[in-house]
C-alpha cells in the first residue's frame, strides 16, 4: 500500500526497571499515534515504523542503544529517556550523529540542546503553580521529602524560594536512595508526623511512592488535612498503588485524563479500545502521544525524515492535543503548555481545582521564579468529601 | 624571563603536568583520557571516591554530577591543592553552585570535545600561577602593612617618653636596631611588647 520504504523511529522506554510503569504507557501512547497516522495513510506516502529497544531504566544502556539505533538499524529519529540521568547519557550521541531526541517527560529545566525536543513541563510550568497554589491555600510550614537524584533537588530549591519569600519555614528536607524500602519510609513519615506541617512536598519517584503514601496513612496523617503535593506522580502511578493509598494526593500537571476536551475524549476513548478499557493516561502518556503526531506532521511539513529538514519546520509548530492546543517554542525547543491543579479522587482520577487562564511558555533557565499570578484567582477550593 | 617567555615555558611543560581525572569510564571520561594522551599528559583516573591526592599532582579533572555532589575530596579548598577544571554534565542552580565552590577558572562542558582541553588547562595553569603569586603578594604585603603598624606604635611611645619629634624617634629606633644588628621591626616589636607589659 505504500510507494517507498518505511519511516523508522526508534523508541527508548524501559519496560523493566523503576520507572518503567510511566515508561509503558509512553511507549503506547506512541504506538497510538503512530497507529493513527499509519491508519490516515502514513507520512509522505510512506509507513511510521518503530523500532522499540528497552534501556532498563539505566543510563549507560540508553546511551548504548541510542548508539545502536543511529549504527544499526539507521535511525535518527528517537522517541524515549525518562529520568534526567538518562536524558544526558544520550544527548552526547544523538549531538554527535545529528539524531533528533524527543522527550516527553517533566524535567528540572536548565538544559537546551539542538538535538533535543522537550515535550514535558518545565519547572515554570508545573513546581512554580503547584507551590503558589499550596502555599497559598495550605499555608507555609512545609516537609520536604524526595528520592536522591537531581529532579528533586532542583525541584525544592524552587519550592525552598517559594516558602521564604513568604515568610515560611521548610520544616525537613530528606531524601532518600531510589530503592528505600517501606521501613526507611516509616522513619520519615515519623519525623514529619512530629512537626505538623501545613502540607508535604513529595518529589518520590518509582516504587518509593506507594511506600511513601502507606506510610503516611500508617502514621495516621489525613491526605486532606495535610496534604501530599508533588509535581512527579500521575495517573500512573495512582494506578502503581492504588487509589485508596493516592486519594487527595494533589498535583500540578499539564494533563490529567478527566481533562474535557474533544480531542482528549477521542484520544482515550481509542487508547482503552487499543490496549484495555482498565488502562489510564497521564500527563507523560500525553507529552509522548503529542509529539509523535507533531513529529509525523514535520515531516509532512519538512518533506523529509532528515533529522536537520525536520528540526527546522519543529520551531513554532502547533497542535491540538489532548490538553489543549500546544506550540513548539520557536527559540528553546520546549512547549507551550496547559497546567492544571488536580486532586486525586476515590476512582484515582484527578479532579482539576484549578487551571491556568491560557497555555504557558515554558522557561527552563528561570533561576528566581515569580508567581504564576492565576492559581489565587481561580475559583474552586478544594472540597473534602462527606462523611469520614 | 619576560611575560611571553614565561608563558612560553608553560605551554611547553603541559606535557610534564600530572593530571588527575576524577570521572566516571563513561563517553566522556572516554574522550577526555584520549584527548589527555594525545596532548601527552600523565594521568591516573579515579572515580567516584579520592580520598588522598597522588604526591606530586599539578591539576585535577573533576567530574561534577548530581550523583556526587555530597562527596567531599578531603584534599580540597588547602593552600597546596592544585587547580580543578569541572566537567559538568547539569548546568542547575545546584550543580552550579558547587561548582562555584571550586575555584575554578574555566569549566569544560559535556559533551566533552577533543577541541578544548588543551585552551582549559593552558589557562587554568596560568591563571593559577598568577593567583599564586598574587596570594603571596598579598602576603607580603600584610606582612609589611603590620611592621609599619608596630614601627609607628613603637616612634609613638618614644616620642612620649622622650619628648622627641617623630623624626627623631624614628631615627633613635633606627639607630639601635644597627647598634644591635637587629632589623627595625624586631627592635620597634620588642619595645611595643615591652611597654605592654609596664602599663598594668
Amino acid at each position: 500500500m505504500y510507494d517507498s520504504k518505511p519511516i523508522k523511529i526508534g523508541v527508548l522506554y524501559s519496560s523493566t526497571g523503576v520507572t518503567s510503569a510511566v515508561e509503558l504507557t509512553q511507549q503506547r501512547a506512541i504506538l497510538l499515534a503512530v497507529e493513527e497516522v499509519n491508519a490516515a495513510g502514513g507520512v509522505l506516502g510512506r509507513e511510521l515504523q518503530l523500532i522499540c529497544l528497552d534501556p532498563a531504566c539505566t543510563p549507560h544502556r540508553y546511551a548504548s542503544l541510542t548508539e545502536k539505533l543511529v549504527v544499526e538499524h539507521a535511525v535518527r529519529l528517537i522517541m524515549g529517556c525518562y529520568m534526567s540521568s538518562t536524558r544526558k547519557a544520550v544527548i552526547p550521541i544523538v549531538e554527535r550523529h545529528n539524531a533528533l531526541l524527543f522527550y516527553a517527560t517533566p524535567y528540572e529545566g536548565f538544559e537546551y540542546s539542538h538535538n533535543v525536543f522537550y515535550a514535558g513541563a518545565a519547572p515554570n510550568q508545573n513546581i512554580l503553580p503547584l507551590a503558589d497554589f499550596m502555599l497559598s491555600k495550605y499555608g507555609s510550614r512545609v516537609a520536604m521529602v524526595g528520592s536522591d537524584y537531581t529532579c528533586p533537588y532542583e525541584a525544592n530549591r524552587v519550592m525552598s524560594d517559594l516558602i521564604y519569600e513568604r515568610g515560611g519555614e521548610k520544616v525537613s528536607e530528606i531524601y532518600l536512595p531510589l530503592d528505600a524500602g517501606l521501613e526507611s519510609f516509616k522513619d520519615v513519615a515519623a519525623r514529619i508526623n512530629a512537626k505538623q506541617p501545613d502540607f508535604i512536598f513529595s518529589t518520590v519517584v518509582g516504587d518509593g511512592i506507594p511506600h511513601l503514601h502507606r506510610a503516611l496513612a500508617h502514621a495516621g496523617l489525613d491526605p486532606y488535612t495535610m496534604p501530599i503535593a508533588s509535581h512527579m506522580t500521575c495517573e500512573a502511578e495512582v494506578v502503581a498503588m492504588g487509589a485508596d493509598l493516592a486519594e487527595g494526593i494533589i498535583t500540578c500537571a499539564s494533563y490529567f485524563q478527566s481533562v474535557d476536551t474533544a480531542e482528549n475524549h477521542r484520544s482515550v476513548r481509542r487508547y482503552k479500545a487499543r490496549f484495555g478499557d482498565e488502562l489510564v493516561t497521564n500527563m507523560c502518556w500525553e507529552a509522548a502521544y503529542f509529539q509523535m503526531h507533531l513529529l509525523a506532521d514535520a515531516i509532512r511539513r519538512a518533506g523529509s525524515d532528515d533529522p536537520t529538514l525536520v528540526a527546522r519546520v519543529l520551531p513554532g509548530l502547533e497542535f491540538d492535543a489532548p490538553q489543549g492546543r500546544v506550540r513548539i517554542d520557536e527559540h528553546n525547543n520546549h512547549a507551550y503548555l496547559h497546567p492544571r491543579i488536580g486532586q486525586c479522587n476515590s476512582d484515582g482520577q484527578f479532579n482539576v481545582i484549578a487551571s491556568a487562564p491560557g497555555r504557558v511558555k515554558a522557561d527552563p533557565y528561570v533561576v528566581s521564579h515569580s508567581p504564576p499570578g492565576w492559581s489565587t484567582h481561580v475559583e474552586g477550593a478544594v472540597v473534602p468529601p462527606e462523611g469520614p | 624571563m619576560n611575560g611571553a617567555d614565561v608563558t612560553h615555558a608553560m605551554l611547553k611543560n603541559i606535557r610534564a603536568l600530572n593530571v588527575v581525572v576524577v570521572h566516571p569510564q563513561d563517553q566522556d571520561g572516554d574522550e577526555l583520557g584520549a584527548q589527555l594522551q594525545r596532548i601527552g599528559c600523565k594521568f591516573q583516573v579515579f572515580w567516584p571516591e579520592l580520598d588522598v591526592l597522588p604526591v606530586g599532582t599539578d591539576l585535577v579533572l573533576l567530574a561534577v554530577r548530581p550523583e556526587t555532589l555530597s562527596l567531599r575530596y578531603p584534599w580540597m579548598h588547602r593552600a597546596a591543592t592544585p587547580p580543578v577544571i569541572p566537567i559538568l554534565t547539569f548546568e542547575n542552580p545546584i550543580t552550579l553552585a558547587a561548582v562555584l565552590q571550586l575555584d575554578a577558572f574555566t569549566t569544560i562542558a559535556s559533551p566533552v570535545r577533543s577541541a578544548g582541553l588543551l585552551t582549559a588547562i593552558a589557562v587554568t595553569m596560568n591563571q593559577s600561577k598568577t593567583r599564586r603569586a598574587r596570594e603571596r603578594y598579598i602576603e607580603r604585603l600584610e606582612q609589611k602593612s603590620v611592621h609599619h603598624r608596630i614601627i609607628q606604635q613603637a616612634t609613638q611611645i618614644i616620642m612620649e617618653s622622650r619628648g622627641l619629634s617623630e623624626g627623631e624617634a624614628y631615627q633613635l629606633l633606627r639607630s639601635q636596631a644597627m647598634i644591635k644588628r637587629e632589623s627595625i621591626e624586631s627592635i620597634a616589636s620588642s619595645l611595643v611588647k615591652a611597654q605592654a607589659a609596664l602599663s598594668f
